[in-house]
């Protein structure tokens, strides 16, 4: 499997990737991006089985991110989960709207993520 | 004055610190600061508000507890403000505005992206107009830190 983390901080980016690690999900590559741009340019150009995706980035955002792949047949059903600091109510549905298949809120508690990665990627374990 | 909007930033922070951190932070007795007021603190992460309500929040660290902070999320002893503790400050402060949304639903708001400013006493450009400032110091087993929250329409005289 090979998951893309974009988010703008490199802290979060490494958090999540050792969450995963714990987890021991079975990744063959992570792959980063520091916004929407650096990631279109990831997705354009390489295979990629699952975005991990914050909201509030510099440059294309997430949502607008999240718009424009799935204005495209190649990017239709790619497995995407916002994770953000955005906890309202409004801002889920706008993103669940747009086409996320999940919405995880920041701060990441392994525990979730895992239960909302199981059920994008349809599986019942790691 | 109206500072019952002020409760979900303090949950957020101490739900943020408890998860990231494992780390109590407690608040202690809110007060209000004026605009020009230099902060005595050596690096503070600021966030926008905007849509519904417009406004500020600032979250400011003494150099220590922010590389102390910084450096249990690294796994690396941090001596100086370094790029990891900018963007650990700037996450901090944009996951709790960001988390304090829940709380405030009935303003619909948008955020900024978070921007750093740090140096020894440093300033605030805060929103003109007689909007309240409040801060709320913190407490911490590593040492005391402040939120601060302006809010146009919703924290009020």
């Amino acid at each position: 499997m090979r998951i893309l983390i974009v988010d703008d901080s490199r802290i979060m980016r490494t958090i999540v990737k050792a969450a995963l690690q714990t987890l021991q999900f079975p990744v063959d590559a992570f792959l980063e991006a520091g916004d929407g741009d650096e990631a279109w340019r990831i997705l354009e150009a390489d295979e990629v089985s699952l975005v991990l995706l914050d909201w509030n980035m510099p440059g294309l955002n997430g949502l607008e991110l999240v718009k424009k792949l799935r204005g495209l047949p190649r990017f239709r059903s790619l497995p995407i989960v916002m994770v953000t600091s955005e906890a309202a109510k409004y801002n889920v549905i706008e993103a669940v709207k747009a086409g996320v298949n999940d919405y995880l809120v920041k701060p990441v508690n392994e525990k979730t993520l895992e239960e909302k990665l199981l059920r994008v990627l349809n599986r019942s374990s790691p | 004055m109206n500072i019952r909007y002020i409760l979900p930033f303090i949950e957020a922070v101490q739900g943020a610190f408890q998860q990231l951190f494992g780390m109590t932070a407690q608040a202690l007795t809110p007060y209000l600061v004026r605009k020009e007021e230099i902060l005595d603190w050596d690096i503070s992460g600021i966030m926008g508000i905007s849509g519904e309500a417009k406004g500020l929040v600032v979250l400011s660290f003494p150099a220590r507890l922010a590389q102390e902070i910084t450096g249990q999320l690294t796994g690396q002893a941090k001596e100086a403000l370094d790029d990891d503790v900018t963007d650990t400050v700037g996450e901090l402060v944009n996951i709790i505005t960001g988390n304090a949304k829940k709380g405030l639903e009935e303003f619909r708001l948008q955020i900024s992206l978070p921007s750093i400013v740090q140096g020894n006493s440093h300033q605030v450009t805060w929103p003109s107009g007689p909007v309240p400032i409040i801060t709320v110091p913190f407490s911490t087993p590593q040492g005391h830190f402040s939120l601060s929250v302006a809010l146009e329409n919703v924290i009020t005289p």
